[in-house]
């Protein structure tokens, strides 16, 4: 991932770490058996557009610093751009390209009306005042100004960006344009037009495609055991609403290490103690131990929820899980995912595990457009409706196929954007 | 107010005493120092940054400008407009278009300052703004009316729209004038712009329930009081000050639900009966001779005065500011009293009865229910979809609900009267978005 230069979208070499090239290979599978003819597949490879400015920044020095920053609009044949901001050292052109291909992908699985789009400034928030950061911000939303706006691409959190971040590009763009524009950003705060539901959204999608894949496998939540890696906002809202399923969640973890009870946490203590020491180590029910191993442990549910490549060559066989959950992004190794294949353990994808956060993303924009806001149980109960019907749709088209879940999500998802792409035809 | 000198060049203080009926408690200074004086206090308690608040206390924008009208007889009158916008925080401005011969721009601010207030303390998605036009309607024919309401909004292009300024009727404008304002950007834009204001005919996008909507409001409040101010649940005794939009359409809708309503009133006197009035009948009366002079039926006439010192549960003024005044507020005999007016509890009458220990539901939450409705009929405007009667019938009880929750919360977590709770929480709220958004460029 670091190694941007050998991530073009073109590249179609296979290096099991690096997860656009499990999704590019991904692509071409998906694409062979769908039979898209040579010129389709070329249109869906390449971004539609890609910007790059340079963002003078005054800092609290005196001095003044230019930054590089990235909009890459991938696809907008399903709709305006919808992807992530990120500030990030390692931010480079070929990693922004393929999440926002990435993004098309996943906003297709689950049906909302947008294409993919991934922007991306060169910086290390972490030595910058929340000064510096706010005019970085400004600058940025002022140097793609064009091509933002609720019909054209709306961005969202990603990483080293938040609430604050999206309030302040709500606020320029706003002023820019004269006119209150609060659907041009999602993930915003609720007090100027966030929605309800959201930082729970891809736990809480997560917990729902599970249980979804669970009803496929016939089993119950009060007698599986779950593994979940990570305790942030996927993987600790994830367990904490799966624990409420009654699912017995025997494992979770953070950076640190993590904790183990084979007759199931009690999620509520473990979150309110992680709340209250930064750390899950030293909570009192359960053995701490390091992570090494972790994803190992008996269950029959895991949940990688932390980062890209930890289900691999070198682990897949030692899984004991018979279900996979990605609540992370490119969790699981295209080698890895062979193995897990080969020894029977179903995988639901990233695409369409974790895809709870960009839905609730979609309601926000909604929810702007109408000018009116709605509970936090209509969120929900759509954000159900809307990861139940895209697992079905996946799962039916796996099926149909005779593949595993993630060519079936990868199939779903390029089919639409094909479909549409063909019937909007080749403008002017 | 003071700090700015164009007022008095403006204006001149030829209209010093002349308080409008819809701006709330004006009795010191300027309206604008003694309607923010509340909310001042307000940012003290909860401790806002005083350079933060430094932007509330002035308005983003004012805009004075003037509007040559042609008359009917071909000469031509200048007259002056105003649209003051006090806070985009929360979202675009949302205020009353005022038609009337004489109005001073510090009301307008007090107004404008008042809306964002209100929209905060009710939780809908708008900053505050209020708009005047210096013209008599009632000297001039309709065609001149028409004339000055689409110059004056002909000034203000650029500025209104859905996401840029909303327009509400107020006094002296009503529905023909939304319509005109509404035609007039429509037209200049090239594109339907039916969000642009509220209060319109249904015809044009107007919602349903926006003639009552006051008065469903002050329903909903009065619902939820019972709890908090162990009201009986049962025949609660209401006295209703007005019989005009607000207090007629309430008399109405509580008759039958089932409240006793004691008391009510127009200007040319009173009616009481302790066991209730027939309120149908009254209200026919009226609405055929005008007003309730000569009104038949079984009741005690007495003066407003009287009205407001009978005994009840619940008094609910409807009528004009500073109704219960402080030579008033010593006799009032009521458990609460529910603002359905503007600023109908003047500051001095407000402290004897904080001192009496008689409960306020302050306007700002209790009438809020005509901006909510503004609120909904936007909404519907923006994506161009009708509701229906019991759904914006279950969201104004929505919004009423959760304004009265979260000005009730704040009242137990401050221990102080609802009033200034209700100050608290709209300071709060947009401070917050401000805070949140920053400062651009």
């Amino acid at each position: 991932m670091s190694d941007g230069k050998s991530t073009k979208p073109s590249n179609t070499t296979h290096d099991e770490f690096n997860p656009f090239h499990s999704m590019e290979h991904q692509f071409g599978l998906a694409a062979d058996l769908l039979g898209l003819d040579a010129g389709t597949r070329e249109v869906l490879r390449m971004p539609d557009r890609e910007l790059t400015v340079s963002l003078p920044i005054l800092m609290d020095d005196g001095t003044i610093k230019v930054y590089t920053g990235y909009r890459v609009q991938h696809n907008f044949s399903r709709g305006p751009c919808k992807g992530g901001i990120r500030f990030a050292p390692s931010v480079n052109l070929d990693e922004v390209r393929a999440l926002a291909a990435w993004m098309t992908w996943k906003c297709s699985v689950v049906d909302i009306p947008f294409g993919g789009g991934k922007g991306g400034v060169i910086c290390d928030p972490r030595n910058m005042s929340q000064g510096e950061l706010e005019r970085l911000t400004r600058r940025y939303t002022a140097s793609i100004m064009d091509i933002l706006g609720p019909d054209r691409d709306v961005p969202a959190p990603d990483m080293n960006t938040n609430e604050q971040t999206m309030a302040w590009i709500m606020d320029t763009y706003s002023m820019h344009v004269r006119r209150t524009t609060t659907a041009v950003v999602t993930g915003k705060p609720i007090a100027i037009g966030g929605s309800k539901g959201r930082r729970e959204a891809t736990g809480r999608g997560v917990m729902l495609v599970c249980r979804e894949a669970m009803k496929k496998l016939g089993r119950k939540p009060e007698d599986t055991r779950v593994v979940v890696q990570g305790c942030g906002n996927v993987g600790g809202i994830g367990a904490l609403l799966m624990h409420r399923e009654g699912y017995k969640i025997v494992s979770v973890s953070d950076m640190y290490g993590c904790l183990h009870n084979d007759k199931g946490l009690d999620m509520p203590a473990v979150m309110a103690h992680l709340q209250e020491s930064g750390r899950l180590e030293g909570f009192a029910e359960a053995e701490n131990l390091k992570n090494e191993g972790q994803l190992e442990l008996p269950c029959e549910v895991l949940v990688p929820a932390a980062t890209e490549n930890q289900i691999t060559s070198k682990n897949a066989d030692r899984i004991q899980a018979q279900l996979v959950v990605e609540g992370a992004n490119g969790p699981t190794t295209p080698r890895g995912q062979e193995i897990l294949d080969s020894r029977g353990v179903v995988v639901v994808p990233d695409i369409l595990a974790n895809a709870g956060g960009v839905t609730v993303s979609y309601f926000e924009w909604v929810q702007d457009r109408m000018g009116y806001f709605w509970t936090e149980e209509i969120v929900n109960s759509r954000l159900e409706q809307v990861m139940v019907k895209a697992f079905h749709s996946v799962h039916e088209m796996a099926e149909e196929y005779k593949v595993n879940l993630r060519t079936g999500a990868y199939l779903v998802a390029i089919d639409r954007v094909a479909r549409v792409y063909r019937m909007r035809g080749v403008y002017a | 107010m003071t700090e700015n000198p164009s007022d008095s060049d403006l204006l001149g203080d030829i209209y010093e005493d002349q308080a409008l009926p819809s701006t709330p408690a004006l009795d010191e200074e300027t309206p604008f120092a003694t309607m923010m004086s509340s909310f001042d206090e307000a940012a003290q308690t909860v401790g806002i940054d005083p350079a933060e608040y430094q932007i509330l206390r002035k308005c983003d924008r004012e805009m004075a400008f003037s509007v040559p009208v042609r008359l009917d007889d071909g000469s031509m009158e200048v007259l002056d407009g105003f649209r003051i916008q006090h806070n985009a925080g929360l979202g675009p401005f949302l205020g009353p278009l005022r038609i009337s011969g004489h109005m001073r721009i510090v009301e307008l601010r007090a107004l404008a300052a008042w809306m964002t207030w209100k929209c905060a303390v009710l939780n809908v998605p708008f900053g505050g703004a209020a708009g005047g036009l210096r013209f008599d309607p009632r000297t001039h024919s309709s065609g001149e009316l028409e004339r000055a309401v689409r110059r004056y909004t002909a000034n203000l292009l650029g500025d209104v729209g859905p996401e840029r300024d909303v327009f509400m009727p107020d006094v002296g404008s009503d529905e023909q004038t939304m319509a005109w304002v509404l035609d007039t950007v429509s037209s200049h834009a090239r594109v339907t712009e039916n969000a642009a204001v509220t209060g319109k005919p249904t015809e044009m996008g107007g919602t349903k329930g926006h003639h009552d909507a006051v008065a469903q409001g002050l329903r909903v409040i009065l619902r939820l009081a019972v709890d908090r101010f162990d009201l009986p649940p049962k025949g609660m005794r209401v006295i209703i000050q007005g019989a005009g939009t607000v207090g007629g359409h309430l008399a109405r809708i509580l008759a039958s639900d089932g409240y006793r309503v004691c008391g009510i009133s127009d200007v040319h006197g009173a009616f009481f009966n302790a066991n209730g009035l027939d309120i149908p009948p009254i209200l026919a009366w009226r609405a055929k001779q005008g007003s309730l002079r000569e009104c038949p039926g079984e009741f005690d006439r007495i003066s407003n005065r009287e009205l407001l010192t009978q005994a009840c549960d619940v008094l609910i003024p409807c009528a004009t500011a500073n109704a219960i005044h402080s030579r008033v507020a010593d006799d009032v005999q009521c458990k609460i009293i529910v603002e359905g007016a503007h600023g109908p509890v003047s500051s001095r009458a407000d402290k004897i009865l904080e001192e009496r220990g008689v409960a306020v539901v302050p306007d700002i939450l209790a009438n809020g229910g005509g901006v909510v409705m503004s609120y909904f009929e936007w909404v519907q405007n923006r994506m161009g979809y009708a509701w229906i009667m019991p759904v914006i019938e279950k969201r104004l009880r929505r919004f009423m609900g959760e304004g009265w929750n979260s000005v009730t919360k704040t009242q137990d977590e401050y221990g102080v009267r609802m009033r200034k709770a209700a100050s608290i929480l709209a300071v709060q709220r947009v401070a917050k978005a401000d805070e949140l958004r920053g400062i651009y460029a």
